[in-house]
Parts: structure tokens; sequence; C-alpha cells
């Protein structure tokens, strides 16, 4: 996020970029998203639609890289805060999710020619984001080696999310698109 | 949704790609599922340090317990209560154990076996949430 202080004006004023203003509403769309999700009963722990993560897509591929990390990183922070888990171990789970599926995502945008659609990349980072949090609970919390037998159903979880998730976000843009040249 | 609204939706990469992760997915059912065989059993009772024994070390371990003494016997990665001090004899009834993760015990002669993989020590006693 761009802050600069000018210094004439008084007392002290933030400039603001239309980047800054886009930053701002897609982090709280994705923070009520967040909270909602929250509050959604789970069959398994650790399966969720992840509908947070289709804002941080829907971004990446309308405004950019740049623009998607911010939100993502925002959205899990002022989320923890908001939740109260701050810097606790589902903090920790949900910010290397978050960092490891936007470094998935961060190669895939980044590929020539750039091959993948929505749903492509939601299915990478879905994955992503899953694979990270096991390992980071392994790590940290449950150093033992019967984690992983989650981890196929969780994967599995990830991939219908991640297909699912793909799908609503190119009818979300094929929509706002419409909405955008009306 | 008809034939042509998958085509919109999926590029041919992603194609690729989910196909590539039903695969992964595939592979990780068989090869996560697997319960792998133990190398180590750690046993504990009331009277001693908790022991570490080395499954394919065939052999009879006397454990002192609360009642009297247990026989462990290991052979070719298994292990088993051969003999008991206790009354109801249910920890040799429970056979040979050889996969990773379990565990088995003698509750009167207060004696427990847990078998464990590669590693013979744990890094933590327990976790607390």
């Amino acid at each position: 996020m761009r802050l600069s202080f000018d210094m004439q004006a008084t007392p002290t004023q933030i400039a603001m970029s239309h980047d800054d203003q886009l930053i701002a509403g897609f982090a709280a769309l994705a923070i009520s998203i967040h909270l909602l999700e929250s509050a959604l009963p789970s069959p398994i722990p650790g399966i969720k639609p992840g509908l947070a993560n289709l804002v941080t897509l829907y971004v990446l591929i309308r405004h950019g890289w740049a623009l998607a990390l911010n939100v993502s990183l925002i959205r899990v922070i002022a989320a923890s805060l908001l939740l109260g888990s701050f810097l606790s171990p589902t903090f920790a789970m949900s910010l290397s999710g978050a960092i490891v599926s936007l470094g998935i995502l961060w190669l895939a945008w980044h590929c020539p020619g750039k091959p993948f659609g929505p749903v492509g990349l939601a299915i990478l980072a879905a994955m992503a984001h899953i694979s990270a949090q096991v390992v980071t609970a392994y790590l940290l919390f449950i150093p033992h080696t019967s984690l992983f037998t989650l981890l196929p159903i969780l994967l599995t979880g990830a991939l219908i999310s991640g297909t699912l998730g793909g799908i609503l976000v190119s009818k979300i843009i094929e929509r706002t698109d419409k909405l955008a040249s009306t | 949704m008809n034939h042509s609204d998958i085509h919109t939706f999926f590029t041919t990469a992603d194609k690729i790609l989910f196909l590539l992760c039903f695969a992964l997915i595939v592979f990780s059912y068989f090869h996560f599922w697997q319960s792998t065989a133990a190398r180590y059993a750690i046993v504990k009772s009331p009277q001693q340090e908790p022991l570490f024994i080395e499954l394919n070390d065939p052999g009879i371990h006397r454990i002192q317990g609360s009642l009297g003494i247990s026989k462990l016997e290991t052979k070719n990665g298994q292990i088993r209560f051969a003999a008991s001090a206790c009354k109801n004899k249910l920890c040799i009834q429970s056979g040979w154990h050889q996969h990773g993760g379990a565990v088995t015990a003698c509750l009167p002669n207060r004696i427990s076996v847990q078998l464990t993989g590669q590693d013979a020590t744990p890094d933590y006693d327990a976790i607390i949430f």
C-alpha cells in the first residue's frame, strides 16, 4: 500500500490512490466473507469453501498481483484480530496457507502465455493452501506423521472447492465485465 | 450447464491441472493410508524410566509392573505380551502388534507399550491446546 504524507496540509493528510481504494474495498469484502465463513459449521475440521480466497483470486485476475497480495494479507491479519485469533495457532495456519498459496499464484500468474484460467488458478491456490496448513500443523503443533492421514481427504476437499470456486469467479468476472461495459 | 460451458470455464492447462491433481490425490490415498511398520516400542511402567525396545531384535524383555513381572516378546518387527502378572490376560490375548502408532497395555500391571515409526524419541511428551 502506498502512503505518502503531504507536509503542507494540516494536520497530516494521506494521499489515497485509486489502488488504495480498491485494496480497501476488496479487503473489507474479503474480511466480511472470512468472518461469515468462520461461523459456518464444517463436517470435517479443515474443510471450508474458501470463499474469502476467491476475493484474492478475483483481484489477481482483474487488478494484478500486487493488489491481490495486499488484499490477502490484510484479510488474514484483520480477520484474525476481529475473531480474536491473532498470533494463535489458527492464525499461524491461516497466514502460512495464504503466503504459500499467494506464492503458487505468483508462479502460475507469471507462467509464459498465462495458460491458467480462473479454475486452474483456484485449484492451485486451494491445493497449496491446504498443503501449507498441514505442513505448518505438523511442524508447529502436531509433530506426528499420522497427521498426514488427513491429507488425502483435505486435498480432495481442496480440489472440489477450488474447482467450484474457480467456476464461481469466472461467473463473477463475466458479470462484472458486463456491468463495466454498460 | 451445457457442454460448451465447460470449455469456457476450463482452459486446456486447467483441464491438465485438474487431472494431475486428481492423480495426485488418488496416489496420496494409497501413500498415506498405508500404515507404516514400526521400528521401536516405548515401554512405560511405574517402576522404571521409559524403555526403548528395538522391534527387530528378537528377545524377551522382563518388565516390572505394579503387580509383578510382564514379559514382552519381540520378533520380526512385532511385539506382544508373552506373559503378565495380571488376572484377565487381556494384554496377552491382544496378540502381536506391528503398526506404527499402535498402543497396547496391561492396565492392571500398569505397563503401556507404544509403537513408533522411525523416531525412537518423540520431540514432545504431550501437547495441550
